[in-house]
């Protein structure tokens, strides 16, 4: 497996969790999402990713969607977390920090072994 | 164009999803300060935004799939069935493994039904006293021998039955697979 490849699947793996730590403040809509994921991690996320992501959270009621007229310009559509996403968020993180705990566990064994 | 791609979806998901995507176009364009004008401003945003195609496909293939899941109706898994086995090569077998299902299923049906019709030309044909063929010709060859009485009906009856229900479970749960494979969170109960 190449690391490009694999570089992919861990962003692919992780771009769910930072959806919804993106609305998980407060509302946002697609447009902001994608500019708030550029701006703190290196996820580039394209418009036909992240759309089709979003509906699919909100049919499964992690997330609800909103239509607002009075906050720009046109009506944008904001997502923000259900109480069952919000659930759904705090499982993901402490499944997020036991994986990476892990990880960090083994990166320090190996380098320990090679010292 | 967009529209027209997202035709295998409900109207008022389509018709939610074109004003989404409309929504964020123009928002993108009003953040395009450095362009000449907003038509070019307008090419830049749709050529970054990638062929209508690509983004109706993976809207509209995961919102039939659901409908298909969720209702069980034949028509809503006809619809998810197709658009997977046009978008992905496991979709297009696994849609032909089923299509075969649905017609022997199909023709079995059509066997018990042609029965009480054509009694002649419908049961088990034997050639010599060796079984050649079994189901319905219109026209046997000559030295043709029809076996089989009325009881092909029931039986045909209950073995295509069972093989179209046996299908359309398996398509079912191939979908429900599929579905669970891209959402995690879609056999958790709504709260």
């Amino acid at each position: 497996m190449g690391l490009e490849n694999w570089q992919e699947q861990l962003r692919h793996g992780g771009l769910e969790l930072a959806i919804l730590l993106a609305v998980a403040p407060s509302p946002r809509y697609g447009l902001e999402i994608i500019r708030h994921l550029e701006e703190l991690t290196d996820l580039v996320v394209t418009e036909g990713t992240i759309y089709p992501i979003l509906a699919r959270l909100t049919r499964d009621g992690v997330l609800k969607a909103e239509w607002i007229a009075h906050q720009g310009p046109h009506p944008r559509k904001y997502y923000r977390l259900t109480d069952r996403g919000r659930g759904t968020l705090d499982e993901m993180l402490a499944h997020w920090d036991a994986f990476c705990e892990k990880i960090v566990r083994l990166i320090r064994a190996a380098r320990r072994t090679e010292s | 164009m967009l529209g027209r791609s997202l035709r295998f979806l409900p109207r008022h998901v389509a018709q939610d999803a074109l004003r989404e995507i409309e929504s964020h176009i123009r928002e993108r364009v009003e953040q395009t300060e450095s362009m000449p004008n907003e038509q070019a401003a307008l090419e830049r945003v749709l050529g970054e935004l990638g062929p209508p195609l690509r983004v109706a496909q993976a809207y509209s293939t995961e919102m039939t799939v659901d409908e298909a899941v969720t209702t069980g109706r034949m028509g809503a898994i006809a619809r998810a069935l197709w658009q997977l086995a046009t978008t992905t090569v496991g979709g297009f077998f696994a849609t032909l493994g089923l299509c075969v299902g649905y017609v022997t299923g199909a023709a079995c049906v059509m066997v018990a039904a042609l029965k009480p019709i054509f009694p002649e030309n419908v049961g088990l044909f034997v050639v010599n006293g060796i079984p050649r063929s079994f189901g319905a010709l219109l026209d046997p060859p000559a030295g043709t021998e029809v076996w089989g009485g009325y009881w092909v009906i029931p039986i045909m009856l209950v073995i295509g039955l069972a093989i179209l229900v046996a299908t359309h479970r398996g398509a079912r749960r191939f979908l429900s697979w599929w579905r669970s494979r891209i959402s995690p969170w879609a056999g958790q109960a709504a709260v």
